[in-house]
């Protein structure tokens, strides 16, 4: 018996008994629906989760920070960061450069337009041009360069007039005078004075360049050559009359580095060895790796509720099968006696429970497709609610990928086929005698 | 004259029912030649059908050996069996047993499209021979909107589509009235003859055993008296 008498054959029999048919068709339909639509809402949340990755900044870059422990003098402490340990991070297996970085939160006017408060980052000029930087406009850091900035960003739109408004003012950086101090009170025209205020001294500073956005927070930073911040940090604190924590047993030591990976599938096991190692590390993978795990988790659990939902449907096409049969007892025993093979009468049932199988997959995936249309236009912001809770504020509640669609019909259609191999089975051996006999 | 075409030796068909044994053909032997038509006779429970079954591999005997040309049915699997069946054998049932979700047409074109037959060759058979039985224009009609006559002719129809050597016919008229049941049997027969096919017909009507060469009545599972008429061959 060839293929497509087959199929014809089994049309015809569903088709004959059209309400029972259609119901088992529309428990594969809700299944398929339920099993779709939940994956498709896992999928949106990695999509707009991705999206949000993308936009969120290095993932070649990892973050160190030393322990600040209270170590004992002598004691070898573990994750400090210093020159010698700095250059054994550098031989790691992946990493491209390593910087040590020093920070000072300062006041930057710019001329007289308005200031800011910022974080100045001091890196090595050479190594930092390896960090995968580019400018937008101007250059980057030389070595050698001395009072120069490199703005991050989103810098320049973050200035603005302390004794007016305190309106936001965009400054063209470059060829712009700068005045850095760590002084809060400079420039403040009302502000409270005090004999005890402590003299900080006046940097005047040019800009050199403005990075690339990052969308990350090297935007929000500025950069400079490190020697000339170090030299800036001593005098704050030979101003405020403090002592250089900074130097531990005749060693410098740094409160943060930056380690610049060459590939990031390396990112992650290199801020574990660093992490092992006893440093802090920060760096976005982590935290893209926690939430991938998340989001395996909440696709497990969509993927599971939808599954469940397309068992119940197995169970429905099984019974309509079995049904079936015993309705059929008599017609079987007749293709028998007239020459149907045995693989035949197997075939035929099983082809039936798959096209229920498959109708249910294809209609339940049309369906799906327009449930999903639906999420992501009407019913977004009451959704948006709710998935906001688990991670996903992105502009993709739901989304199918195309490979979606055929693996929910093929499987629908394979469970059709499990669901009726019993009763195609329980066809196959019933006795065409006995079921002749049944008049 | 040439060897029969089917050889019943000594079968034996015991059922079990729970624990009582049933003894449904005790001791038969016969030999049935090609071209001949034989009509079983006997009452209900007789064994007559069993023994129909029997010859058709549809039952196997609890003893003894059933031939049909030199192929050992007895020994036969049930797939090997249906092969057989498919190539050399027709059944008319008392029933009809048309599908009702096939035409006419497409009813009779069945034993073909299990035979695995193109569609263009089988539909030329299938008309042919509901040509023969007196249904042409029928092709379309489902088993629902025909008569009960014209259904067993459907039937007819399917048992003999193909040209099978031998056709089978379980009490073929016992649904039918006594005008059609006269209109029924003289086309099988005509049919039959007219292809030089076997026949075996089943029945407990003595007005159908007329038709037939030979006529086997059964009795408790035992051949009790062979008549044969005059018209054979």
């Amino acid at each position: 018996m060839n293929f497509r008498d087959l199929t014809d054959l089994c049309f015809r029999n569903l088709m004959r008994r059209r309400t029972r048919t259609l119901l088992a068709i529309i428990g594969v339909v809700v299944g398929t629906c339920a099993i779709v639509v939940m994956l498709s809402i896992g999928f949106g949340l990695t999509k707009s989760f991705e999206k949000q990755m993308e936009g969120y900044g290095d993932l070649h870059m990892i973050e160190l920070y030393s322990y600040n422990g209270g170590g004992y003098a002598g004691e070898e402490q573990q994750g400090v960061l210093n020159d010698t340990t700095l250059e054994s991070i550098g031989e790691i297996k992946g990493v491209t450069a390593v910087t040590p970085v020093i920070s000072q939160y300062m006041q930057l006017w710019a001329e007289d337009d308005g200031m800011t408060g910022v974080e100045i980052m001091g890196v090595d000029p050479e190594i930092f041009e390896k960090f995968g930087y580019e400018v937008a406009e101007g250059r980057m850091l030389k070595k050698g360069d001395k009072d120069v900035l490199l703005f991050g960003s989103e810098i320049p739109n973050w200035f603005y007039d302390p004794n007016g408004d305190y309106m936001s003012i965009d400054v063209d950086v470059m060829g712009t005078d700068f005045i850095l101090t760590a002084d809060w009170n400079y420039g403040i025209e009302d502000a409270e004075t005090s004999d005890d205020d402590i003299d900080y001294g006046l940097y005047e500073m040019q800009a050199i360049g403005v990075l690339e956005p990052k969308n990350d927070s090297p935007d929000y930073r500025v950069y400079m050559n490190i020697d000339r911040l170090s030299e800036i940090q001593k005098e704050n604190l030979e101003a405020e009359g403090g002592r250089d924590t900074s130097v531990q047993n005749g060693v410098k030591t740094y409160n943060q580095a930056l380690v610049y990976v060459d590939d990031i599938e390396n990112t992650e096991r290199i801020s574990k060895e660093l992490k092992d190692a006893g440093y802090q590390s920060y760096s976005p993978i982590d935290w893209i790796e926690r939430m991938k795990s998340t989001m395996a988790m909440i696709q497990g659990v969509l993927g599971g509720i939808g599954g469940i939902s397309l068992l119940v449907a197995a169970l429905g096409i099984t019974n309509t099968m079995v049904m079936s049969i015993y309705e059929r007892t008599k017609e079987i025993g007749v293709m028998k006696v007239i020459g149907a093979n045995l693989r035949d009468i197997r075939r035929m049932f099983l082809i039936e429970a798959g096209m229920i199988g498959f109708l249910g997959g294809f209609v339940g995936v049309v369906f799906s497709l327009i449930i999903s249309l639906l999420m992501n236009t009407v019913l977004k912001d009451l959704l948006g609610i709710f998935l906001s809770e688990l991670g996903g504020y992105g502009s993709t509640v739901s989304f199918i990928p195309l490979w979606l669609i055929f693996a929910a019909i093929g499987f629908a259609t394979l469970i059709g086929v499990v669901a009726g191999y019993s009763p195609a089975k329980r066809a196959m051996n019933l006795s065409a005698l006995e079921s002749l006999r049944n008049e | 004259m040439a060897e029969a075409l089917i050889r019943v030796k000594n079968v034996r068909k015991v059922y079990r029912m729970g624990d009582e044994r049933v003894i449904a053909l005790d001791n038969i032997s016969l030999e049935i030649h090609k071209g001949e038509i034989v009509c079983f006779l006997g009452t209900s429970g007789s064994g007559k059908s069993t023994f129909l079954n029997m010859v058709a591999g549809l039952e196997k005997p609890t003893r003894g050996e059933v031939w049909i040309g030199n192929i050992p049915i007895h020994k036969l699997n049930e797939e090997q069996v249906t092969l057989f069946r498919q190539k050399n054998i027709g059944f008319i049932f008392q029933a009809y047993h048309l599908m009702p979700m096939l035409t006419a047409i497409e009813n009779v074109s069945l034993p073909l499209i299990f035979r695995s037959v193109d569609k263009k060759k089988r539909n030329k058979m299938a008309e042919e021979a509901l040509a023969a039985v007196g249904l042409k224009g029928y092709e379309n009609r489902k088993p629902t909107q025909m008569s009960g006559g014209q259904q067993q002719r459907v039937g007819i129809a399917r048992a003999l589509v193909g040209t099978p050597k031998i056709i089978f016919a379980d009490e073929p008229t016992g649904n039918l009235d006594t005008h059609t049941t006269k209109e029924v049997m003289e086309l099988i027969i005509s049919q039959v003859r007219a292809h030089k096919q076997t026949l075996i017909m089943v029945t407990h009507d003595r007005s159908i055993a007329n038709y037939a060469d030979k006529v086997v009545t059964i009795q408790d599972g035992n051949i009790i008296n062979v008549e044969v008429k005059g018209n054979e061959d």
